[in-house]
């Protein structure tokens, strides 16, 4: 299989759906993130942004699979995370929704509204994926290829 | 001027502790929150720290997260639900949530403004830098 070059900046993980290796992640990528884009701000919203969909992963993967994956690309003008697991079919139809629903509309109106509506009701935030689209101001893609889902948080660094 | 220790939290990397002055409570965090449900441990601990202000008429509660390193979503939304929860109470029951934070932090200068904007009435973000 042909793979595209790699460039300096690029980092890819691989590991079992644990959830106290997420902190080491995010650690890892902030420090590596810090010296490649030499932007503390930036290199803490990737590795907010990995930690958020490393969780999201940890929590929906399918028990059966034994990993998940992290990979990290620095192109030109972007850099792309994108963690990649299987997931069960009814998460990934919960999955499409919440994509449906924080691109409905203004990022910081509808992360307001799904505060209020989580603090109404018990269970998981659901606040992960806004959070990223709002804070961290990456844009979200989700690419599904029959059980194995992919997602990407993409930051733009001609902004900064 | 008291200055009356109440219970601290140790959790996870997290402490918290809250000390009351002349009345002010005055509370703070340290460490990170990432844990897999923050809200099973620092929920029920918010919510104690807000009977106790209410309870002893505090007007004035000042949560500092400068020394926050991280916090998940989950625990955000644990602010979300304390914030909620003070922004319901009227009368005597009522105080302001200052909330300190560092500009300089990533999260903190993007999540604790957006948090405000849920009680602008309720909750003031104050960023001490450094």
């Amino acid at each position: 299989m042909n793979r595209p070059p790699l460039s300096s900046d690029y980092v890819e993980m691989r590991f079992g759906p644990r959830w106290t290796y997420i902190s080491s992640v995010r650690k890892f990528v902030a420090s590596f993130f810090m010296i490649g884009l030499a932007d503390k701000e930036r290199a803490e919203q990737i590795s907010m942004a990995a930690s958020e969909l490393l969780e999201n992963a940890v929590k929906y993967a399918s028990e059966e699979e034994g990993y998940l994956k992290i990979s990290i690309a620095k192109a030109a003008n972007e850099v792309d995370v994108c963690v990649k697991n299987e997931a069960e079919s009814h998460h990934i139809n919960t999955l499409r929704r919440e994509f449906a629903l924080i691109h409905a509309g203004e990022p910081e109106q509808i992360y307001l509204k799904k505060m209020e509506e989580a603090a109404m009701t018990e269970g998981q935030s659901r606040l992960g994926l806004i959070r990223i689209l709002y804070e961290g101001g990456a844009k979200l893609r989700l690419d599904i290829n029959e059980s194995e889902v992919s997602i990407h948080a993409i930051f733009p660094l001609e902004t900064l | 001027m008291t200055n009356e220790t109440l219970a601290q939290l140790k959790t996870d990397g997290l402490t918290v502790t809250p000390r009351l002055g002349e009345n002010v409570m005055r509370v703070t965090a340290i460490g990170t929150v990432e844990m897999r449900d923050p809200g099973e441990t620092l929920t029920p601990y918010w919510n104690g720290l807000d009977d106790e202000a209410r309870r002893r008429g505090i007007k004035r509660v000042e949560l500092d997260v400068k020394d926050l390193n991280y916090m998940n979503s989950s625990g955000i939304l644990t602010l979300v639900r304390w914030i909620t929860r003070a922004k319901a109470h009227e009368g005597a029951d009522a105080y302001q949530l200052f909330v300190y934070y560092d500009g300089n932090v990533t999260w903190q200068r993007t999540s604790i403004p957006t948090l405000a904007k849920l009680a602008p009435q309720v909750v003031v973000p104050t960023e001490i830098n450094g």
